[in-house]
């Protein structure tokens, strides 16, 4: 295969600087071509969120997210309901196609202009076509951690059996032992699609401060799902301190993999796991501390009430 | 119990809006054609089974023929957000019920004995209710609200300072809170209702999971309401000032909903 012509790339950049803009209002214009027009550009100048009063007076030309910049779901967790379909994904069928095909050449090419490049020409699109995308390559590391994301919960059944078998507990796994099971397949995930080679240069674009707020929301996505796959049911302050960690625990495992040499990355797995024992002695100590406390003042209220002091 | 009516009789008009879920429901626009899908007025009947596997016709948008099993339309982001901000804040303001409850009744209970059955069971009713928000939020994967360890200490402090002022206080704060709790629950239903009722307008089906939902808020709104004339029945109207601490309680109720709802 050829090297991709780097002047085609660098116009793509070039051009997606400009195009970028202006192209997504067209196409969410030519998409909907059924509603009258005043209605398509008044949401897209408001980059309307519908308000809170009348919000099911359904018109869906408004209620798609427009033309903000990350094309995902607009609250970072909202009700999910399981008998209802899923609401479309963050990608459109246009920007899926092209950040399929680009995504296979992310192992030779890295998260680069010249894999979307390379991926356009795969699909027949022109050279241009990366332009569409909001945030060019960032667009292409979100694709995967979307991807190995979603994946998660298609693999989870077979991680955890494996985990039964390996493991000497019989049957039922704990929740800790669980999360354990399925952060290590979202890390592996890393490997078999074989960017883990690529990922410090991904972790440099993800760093950029105007990506900074996304990479954060997808880390924040990735352990609710893990903890929710996992089977956690808190739903008191423990809910965001166990996400907390485990976003923590899960990038500093992530950084530590990248520079992983060990076979079968022996390393990685034993990291997290002494992260994570010491995440579940730290959150064991502060729980002690709290009952303690909580029993004294207790107790020191009964006393009180028993020596007649009404209170 | 004997229920001195004299008392009840301000009540009598909202207990009328509030209870009869159908008379409610007349009045709210856009409804009434549709009624006549759902004959029964209280949602809970047939439950037909409806297959939960999804078959790949479902995911069409388009509503279909009358004859094909009917898809169930995806929630809009406008949805997602109003059912996840309603079970946030319905989940913290049972919290915050249970714990007005456990803070009341021992004070309460040293100095009038006879309100320990009474404490007892809508505390027991509280807790159901908490427990009920709890498995829902979790399996519809709703964030609990940030604000969790503030509601917690007011409303144990609520509690307690009211059980302090005597029975009349804290009966008068069971009032107000259920007042507030009751019109909470009934636009909640109100507006679940406008939207299940739009998904039978446009042909869509309506799955046991809103029916649930919905017969589960009614029938929590009809147990805080029956709070509300225990309440009553105690003497909360005879607490002094009865209208500037039931001003205050509703007040802060209020507030602490829409705050709920958001963060």
């Amino acid at each position: 295969m050829p090297p991709p012509a780097v002047s085609c790339s660098a116009a793509a950049v070039a051009t997606r600087r400009v195009l970028s803009r202006p192209l997504r209002p067209t196409a969410l214009a030519v998409k909907s071509t059924t509603t009258p027009s005043p209605t398509i550009t008044r949401s897209i100048a408001h980059s309307s969120r519908p308000t809170a009063s009348s919000p099911f007076h359904s018109r869906p030309s408004q209620l798609k997210p427009t033309c903000q910049p990350s094309p995902a779901t607009p609250l970072l967790r909202t009700y999910h309901s399981h008998s209802h379909p899923p609401p479309a994904g963050p990608f459109t069928p246009a920007e899926a196609q092209l950040l399929s095909a680009a995504y296979a050449h992310v192992p030779a090419h890295g998260f680069t202009p010249d894999a979307l490049a390379l991926g356009a020409r795969d699909t027949g699109l022109l050279d241009i076509s990366p332009a569409i995308l909001p945030d060019g390559v960032f667009s292409l590391i979100q694709w995967h951690l979307h991807a190995q994301r979603t994946a998660l919960a298609g693999k989870v059944g077979d991680v955890l059996a494996e985990r039964v078998v390996k493991g000497r507990s019989r049957g039922n796994l704990t929740v800790a032992e669980k999360v354990e099971a399925i952060t290590w397949a979202r890390l592996r995930g890393n490997e078999e699609s074989g960017v883990i080679g690529r990922w410090q240069e991904a972790l440099a674009i993800m760093a950029q401060p105007s990506y900074v707020p996304a990479s954060l929301k997808e880390l924040a996505q990735l352990a609710d799902e893990i903890l929710y796959l996992a089977g956690d049911v808190s739903v008191d302050p423990s809910w965001y301190t166990k996400r907390a960690s485990l976003s923590t625990i899960y990038a500093a495992a992530e950084l530590f993999q990248t520079t992983d040499t060990s076979p079968e990355l022996r390393e990685t797995r034993a990291f997290l796991r002494r992260r994570l024992d010491e995440a579940a002695q730290a959150g064991g100590a502060v729980r002690s501390v709290g009952e303690w406390l909580g029993f004294n003042a207790g107790a020191v209220v009964n006393v009180l009430r028993s020596k007649g002091v009404r209170i | 119990m004997a229920s001195p009516r004299p008392i009840l009789r301000p009540l009598s008009h909202f207990r009328c809006s509030a209870l009869r879920p159908t008379s409610s429901l007349t009045r709210t626009s856009g409804i009434t054609p549709v009624r006549q899908l759902s004959s029964s007025p209280t949602f809970s009947a047939p439950p037909t089974p409806s297959p939960p596997s999804l078959s790949p016709s479902q995911h069409h948008q388009q509503p279909p023929s009358a004859s094909a099993p009917k898809p169930k339309k995806p929630l809009t982001p406008a949805q997602q957000s109003f059912l996840s901000s309603a079970l946030r804040v319905n989940q913290a303001g049972e919290l915050a019920a249970t714990l007005i409850y456990t803070a009341q009744t021992p004070p309460l209970v040293a100095r009038e004995p006879h309100l320990r059955p009474l404490m007892r069971h809508m505390y027991d009713q509280e807790a159901g209710h908490l427990r009920t928000f709890n498995t829902l939020l979790a399996s519809h994967r709703v964030r609990p609200t940030a604000l969790y360890p503030l509601w917690s200490a007011l409303a144990t402090g609520l509690g307690w300072t009211t059980a302090m002022l005597g029975r009349e206080a804290a009966m008068a704060c069971t009032e107000a809170v259920e007042t507030e709790i009751g019109g909470h629950y009934n636009g909640q239903i109100r507006t679940l209702l406008e939207m299940v009722g739009q998904w039978e307008a446009e042909g869509y089906e309506v799955g046991e999971e809103f029916r649930e939902l919905i017969a589960t808020l009614r029938r929590i709104r009809d147990e805080e309401l029956e709070h509300l004339d225990h309440a009553v029945e105690h003497d909360a109207r005879k607490a002094q000032p009865h209208w500037l601490l039931t001003g205050v309680i509703r007040a802060g109720c209020r507030g602490a909903i829409w705050v709920s709802e958001r963060v």
